[in-house]
């Protein structure tokens, strides 16, 4: 996440990817590079120029990317395409902004704001909460295993949003000096962004390497990523807590958090507790009935819409922009992958020189430190079809599986600055950290998720067969 | 938008220090301008105005020399400039009529009565910027640490939220 970028920052990088567009266009086919893989790589600059300095809205930059791809290398393009390229229909491109992932991702949404409406996301993190007792250290750990446990179904910005005021009426209770202050108010970023590794509808660039490898015909279902990613959540979650709990040691001996109240009992809530739990029951059950989580993710927003459980205005305020940005991440893959530009890509460099585990860390660190200065799904956008793009290559002995997975979790493990992902900057408002317990905290935290996902777990999911 | 101004509107020196100081903790962040009559105030506002800067409170007491706090606020709420600013009366002396005027013609947002507790104004003053910042869709962070910060976040939660 960036700050909304000042004028002449916006005037750089429309002039830049601006610039770039035109020039490779009018350069055209040159060796290897195909009419249509010279468009496309016009339009891939000029999108990471775009995703990169903010200079329009994400959003923007991805619906652009689908009105350019039809424009110039779909069946309707405005423009004559080479004689045997297969051009791809005009519908597809517009079919990314309903990809069954985005369909899923919406179920997701539907579900998170109609908890949030009835409140059922405080009140359950208030029944979780009641086990960890009132020990510093073992609240410190109940409140990250619940933002984590909520920011896996809901948006990581959210939760946070929600976890925060739940935390800052009890650090004001607290000694101004006390250092578990300064970890309550860091734990819930830190496990909001971890808790969105968890499930494919935690965090944007799940979907989007969810809906890359779909469309390469690799179908990987609700339950099987979260047998890949919530062991690395986990852990990962654990590694936070003994940081936080070494860095900032609690000087009081009780700490008293309330969250929570009665549950709503009225006939809507009781609709969506029996929808939310459905719907979950639905997606970790996929193996043995076989429906799609998309099309079980599309029940609840029928079934709470039908039942007035949620109205035509809490619709309105679905962040349908997240859901458009993840469409022209995917949209720009399938071009990438429609007119060749992967080969091209692939063909830079003599890969086969290149030990898999050196190539999947350098995929990780990139994505990585991209995402700490940009947006997450901005990162995943640009990263999952170059990632994916090399693994399917013939020449990289890479698994596709694992370069989506890998590319995904590297950018929602990039927590080091405020402005790397929106938790962080709800945090950091709130006054109560500074820019150094984020960065200490943070990057610690990232490059030990890093390794785990690039060093530890590949072989393990490998003997367990899920790659 | 530059800076988040509270202009406080009263006559006696000693009053308007005891004001200012009550709501002190929101400094730096949230400035506070002083007048001592409504055509100071209006000085002000022009000021503010003409620095790009918000004013999202005016907080005035009824009798000043001239023109009273109440025919401030109302031609505040006239203005479809300044209609949207937060507007608080804090005196001891307005009168029935002028209290009544001040609601029905000002829409007067609160009425705090002298002598207040400093606590109760503090709150009142940034439940009533809180509401301001959410109204007007000024970035919900940028105040977290002095305003209300369950609401602001509440807000952030329902409004069109930065992707992750």
């Amino acid at each position: 996440m960036t700050t909304p970028s000042g004028p002449s920052r916006r005037q750089a990088g429309i002039a830049l990817a601006g610039l770039w567009f035109v020039v490779v266009l009018a350069i055209g086919d040159a060796g290897d590079l195909t009419t249509e893989s010279s468009r496309m790589l016009a339009i891939f600059g000029a999108a990471v120029v775009l995703w990169v300095t903010e200079a329009i809205p994400l959003s923007a930059t991805s619906i652009m990317v689908i009105l350019a791809e039809i424009l110039l290398v779909s069946d309707e393009a405005i423009v004559a395409t080479s004689e045997g390229f297969d051009a791809p229909p005009y519908s597809g491109f517009f079919a990314t902004l309903a990809h069954p992932v985005l369909m899923l991702f919406l179920g997701g949404f539907v579900l998170a704001d109609a908890a949030a409406k009835f409140r059922l996301d405080r009140n359950l993190a208030g029944v979780m909460l009641k086990p960890f007792g009132q020990s510093p250290r073992s609240i410190l750990a109940g409140l990250m295993t619940i933002t984590a446990v909520l920011s896996m179904f809901m948006s990581n910005t959210a939760t946070t949003a929600a976890m925060i005021a739940v935390v800052l009426p009890v650090t004001a209770r607290l000694e101004r000096d006390d250092p578990i202050r300064t970890a309550l108010v860091l734990a819930v970023p830190v496990a909001a962004n971890i808790g969105g590794l968890g499930t494919p509808v935690g965090s944007p660039p799940n979907a989007i390497a969810l809906g890359r490898l779909a469309d390469e015909g690799i179908s990987i279902d609700f339950l099987k990523w979260m047998m890949l990613a919530v062991p690395i959540m986990l852990v990962v979650l654990v590694f936070g807590w003994l940081l936080l709990t070494r860095l900032y040691p609690a000087n009081a001996t009780t700490v008293d958090v309330r969250v929570g109240g009665e549950f709503d009992r009225s006939g809507h809530a009781q609709i969506l507790y029996v929808v939310f739990a459905m719907t979950i029951l639905g997606w970790i059950t996929e193996p043995l009935h076989g429906i799609p989580s998309a099309v079980v993710g599309f029940v609840p927003v029928v079934v709470l819409l039908t039942t007035n459980v949620i109205g035509v205005d809490d619709l309105q305020k679905i962040n349908w922009h997240v859901l458009w940005l993840v469409g022209g991440g995917i949209a720009l893959g399938n071009g990438v992958g429609a007119t060749g530009l992967d080969d091209w890509l692939v063909a830079l460099f003599d890969w086969g020189s290149l030990s898999t585990a050196i190539l999947a860390a350098a995929l990780a660190l990139l994505a990585l430190t991209m995402s700490t200065l940009i947006s997450n799904s901005a990162t995943a956008n640009l990263m999952v079809p170059i990632g994916v793009s090399l693994a399917m290559s013939p020449a990289v002995d890479l698994d596709p599986v694992l370069a989506g997975v890998i590319v995904a979790l590297s950018c929602s493990l990039a927590m080091g600055l405020p402005i790397s992902t929106p938790p962080n900057a709800i945090a950091y408002a709130t006054g109560s950290i500074q820019p150094r317990d984020l960065a200490r905290t943070g990057i610690t935290i990232g490059l030990f998720g890093l390794v785990l996902v690039v060093v530890i777990a590949p072989p393990i999911w490998d003997r367990l067969g899920l790659l | 938008m530059n800076e988040l101004v509270i202009l406080v509107v009263e006559d006696e020196p000693e009053v308007r220090d005891a004001i200012v100081r009550d709501l002190e903790s929101l400094g730096p962040k949230i400035r506070i301008d002083q007048a001592e009559s409504v055509d100071d105030a209006e000085g002000a506002l022009r000021e503010a105005k003409a620095d790009n800067d918000s004013i999202g409170l005016v907080l005035a007491d009824h009798r000043l020399p001239g023109r009273t706090g109440v025919d401030l606020l109302v031609s505040l709420h006239e203005n479809p400039d300044t209609r949207h600013i937060r507007k608080v009366l804090i005196t001891g002396q307005a009168g029935h009529q002028d209290t009544i005027r001040a609601i029905n013609q000002a829409a007067l947002d609160h009425y705090i009565a002298k002598p207040w507790e400093p606590e109760i104004l503090l709150e009142i003053v940034v439940d009533q910027l809180t509401g301001y910042v959410i109204d007007r869709g000024i970035d919900r962070l940028a105040y977290l640490d002095v305003l209300d910060a369950p609401r602001l976040l509440e807000a952030l939660a329902d409004g069109p939220g930065r992707p992750d």
